[in-house]
């Protein structure tokens, strides 16, 4: 329909220059040769081949020479000619008509094709372009749309696929600018991977045109355009250069797709190699600290069965006490990998209430009491304090394990500090010491899993399994709360929880 | 006659250590493997004190000591695995007396049978009518409590609480029960009162209330008044 509208507006348009010419002729022809009169068609020839297309200017030449022939040589209106040199004029006037304007369409078509290639080229890279920092599928999907309808003039819109079904409800656009129905067209085209819809062999009568995005390896979706009624620019997607640009265009956003997608696969291999190598480096600390105590345990054991008759007594008595130790050790380690395990997996529900923070802090202290022998402990709590909203078994866990820790590694008959203070809406809560301190720098490390101090006063049966931290950290976090090592003013170290303060709701 | 305890519990090990410990302590046992055979045993030998592990084979224990105490007061110790205070909780609002966490030490758990014996053997005459702990001294009959041989003020309510704990001296009462024997049963829910009444009561009693001495909590569980008495 388009096509044969341009070619009635260009006939239109040719036979009105043409008309023009010969009426300048007409009205000239009484004082120019009619050689001269030859110029003025040739001149309406020009004007011609700069507007319409090459088969139009061809019948144009030979109409303005038929009409030279008719108004301007004599006998005037008639074909018939007086002097035969005109022939020679006719021939002369055609050629030249016909090279005129064969060469300016070719030039206006180069310059249409250069400009359309610049054009193209700089359509594909904006498009890259703005696919290149895209690390989602759907964000880039969404980007190659937009620029897609800016581009064509049209309206635009790509499908993805649901469980490897494309479906039109994972769409770029907000509505959908096609009817549903049309969604096993969709499929087809993302099943085969050839075009179809609108003016293609497959499904013509579809509002709109379908292309596979299709990268090196598969399909990722469906980019459906459709002529912009509101734009009135109908044709302009379905000129040839225009569908091949479409399908260029498709087939780069499917490629940017596929890099986004395996960018997201190399990602996910080095996380799921790092976590596994993390695992594997737990496993063999977990197996370590496990073995150690058993280790004692049965050859202490072992020893008491086969020789116990014929040790003395103080031997006797040190390797029931190395068993009964070690036991303790293996409970408290087992104790906290469960802890731990739990706290990771989500599997620990919070049981919070309003309690009163003494309540905390002196039933940690009571569970620590045989530990704390020897030693000073000061309780500053303020007045007033409001209640805090916890899980008063878990913060008691917490307490107790700083408690357990600042026994390990700090001088027994150093004294201990508890102070609690509301500052800025929330709870502080400053357990303190006056041992070595945290080695400078090792602040935050103190709290990753399976980590041990580098203080060389510490042997190694002291030691827990580095996880008394970690579930301090994890505990006050799931309480919204944050815990942090900092040095103290002449020695030692305090470990500052910070919970805020929060409605019930 | 020595106390005869029976002790119902399915791992081969633990009866094993504590026939051992209980056997040189001078108690009489009495095993059952299961919860069947020591419902059986319960009611047929009518033991002092039954000591309950609460993972066993063919019920859960918290059965056991519903059926024990639809009959009789027989002072129940619970051995319960650590972090499990939901089970804690619920063996002792179903009549339990106390309970130890596995694993425990010998000496803890020997502890709590002879303050649990104490206690059933006690609770025919009642506490005495003036009780003594550390520097605080209750009047049972004239409702008078003093610190250091002065007198306390304390509120109906705090005195309350106050009774019930020394009348459960050294056992553990689970919120719920603190709840309801003071508040009534329609206030079981509110534990925020009683934390509140308790941190009253220590700071009225207590040297330091952070560092208490005799009012005890059990995190996650309830409250413990330890007297000298109840912590032989």
């Amino acid at each position: 329909m388009a096509a044969s509208r341009t070619l009635t507006r260009e006939t239109i348009l040719a036979v009105a220059i043409v008309a023009t010419a010969t009426v300048a002729t007409v009205l000239l022809r009484d004082t120019l040769a009619p050689t001269n009169l030859a110029m003025i068609y040739l001149g309406g020839v020009v004007a011609v081949a700069m507007r319409c297309s090459r088969r139009i200017s061809v019948i144009s030449s030979f109409l303005s020479v038929a009409a030279f022939d008719f108004f301007c040589v004599p006998p005037y209106l008639t074909f018939a000619v007086s002097d035969y040199q005109y022939v020679l004029t006719f021939a002369g006037m055609l050629i030249v008509a016909l090279v005129i304007s064969t060469q300016t369409v070719r030039l206006r078509e180069h310059a249409a094709h250069a400009a359309a290639a610049q054009a193209r080229t700089e359509a594909l890279y904006r498009l890259s372009s703005r696919l290149a920092g895209e690390t989602r599928v759907f964000e880039a999907a969404r980007a190659a749309t937009a620029l897609a309808e800016e581009v064509f003039g049209a309206r635009a819109v790509m499908f993805l696929p649901e469980d490897g079904r494309l479906s039109f409800r994972r769409r770029t656009s907000d509505v959908l600018p096609v009817p549903p129905s049309e969604e096993s067209i969709a499929q087809w085209v993302f099943d085969n991977g050839h075009k179809a819809g609108l003016r293609t062999g497959t499904f013509p009568d579809a509002t709109a045109l379908y292309l596979p995005l299709r990268g090196a390896r598969e399909t990722f979706g469906v980019l459906a355009v459709l002529p912009d009624v509101a734009l009135n620019v109908e044709g302009r997607i379905f000129a040839p250069e225009q569908q091949h640009l479409l399908e260029v265009f498709a087939g780069q956003t499917a490629l940017a797709i596929e890099r986004t997608m395996s960018q997201r696969a190399a990602e996910e291999t080095r996380f799921h190699m790092q976590t596994e190598q993390m695992r594997s480096s737990l496993l063999s600390a977990v197996s370590h600290d496990l073995r150690t105590p058993l280790a004692s345990i049965t050859g202490a054991a072992s020893t008491l069965r086969s020789q116990g008759g014929r040790l003395p007594p103080e031997t006797r008595d040190e390797l029931l006490e190395s068993i009964s130790d070690e036991a303790d050790r293996l409970s408290r380690l087992v104790g906290n990998l469960l802890d731990m395990t739990r706290l990771e997996s989500g599997g620990v529900e919070l049981r919070r209430d309003f309690y009163p923070l003494e309540e905390i802090v002196g039933t940690a202290l009571q569970r620590m009491e045989s530990q704390l022998e020897g030693r000073t402990v000061i309780t500053e709590l303020a007045e007033n304090l409001p209640m805090v909203f916890v899980d008063d078994v878990l913060l008691g866990q917490v307490l107790w394990n700083l408690l357990e820790n600042i026994v390990k590694y700090t001088p027994s008959g150093t004294p201990i500090e508890l102070a609690a203070f509301e500052k800025d809406g929330a709870v502080i809560l400053e357990v303190r010491d006056r041992g070595p301190g945290v080695p400078a720098g090792e602040e935050e490390r103190i709290f990753e899993k399976f980590y041990r101090g580098q203080s060389g006063n510490v042997s190694d049966n002291v030691r827990g399994a580095g996880l008394g931290l970690p579930i301090c950290r994890a505990i006050i976090e799931a309480h919204r709360g944050t815990i942090q090592a900092l040095p103290r003013d002449g020695g030692g170290s305090i470990f500052l929880i910070r919970l805020p303060l929060e409605s019930r709701k | 006659m020595k106390p005869l305890i029976l002790l119902i519990e399915d791992d081969a090990q633990i009866r094993r250590f504590l026939r051992a410990a209980l056997d040189s302590e001078g108690y009489r046992l009495q095993e059952a493997l299961t919860a069947e055979e020591g419902l059986v045993q319960a009611t047929s030998r009518l033991p002092d004190l039954i000591l309950l592990d609460l993972g066993l084979p063919d019920r859960d224990g918290l059965e056991v000591i519903r059926s024990v105490r639809q009959w009789g007061q027989i002072p129940i110790l619970v051995l319960s695995a650590r972090g499990q205070e939901k089970d804690k909780i619920a063996a002792l609002d179903l009549g339990a007396d106390d309970y130890v966490a596995k694993p425990f030490a010998v000496g803890e758990l020997l502890a709590r049978i002879r303050a649990a014996l104490r206690r059933s053997s006690a609770r025919a005459d009642g506490p005495g009518s003036v009780v003594r702990f550390g520097a605080v001294e209750v009047d049972l009959e004239k409702r008078v409590v003093r610190v250091d041989a002065q007198e306390v003020h304390l509120t109906p309510n705090e005195y309350k609480l106050l009774q019930v704990l020394i009348q459960h001296a050294g056992k553990v009462l689970t919120q719920r029960q603190l709840l309801n024997e003071v508040w009534g049963p329609h206030h079981t829910e509110q534990a925020q009162y009683l934390r509140v009444y308790i941190a009253q009561l220590r700071r009225k009693l207590e040297g330091n209330p952070a560092r208490p001495k005799y009012l005890q909590t059990e995190p996650g569980v309830g409250y413990r008044l330890v007297t000298e008495e109840s912590a032989q």
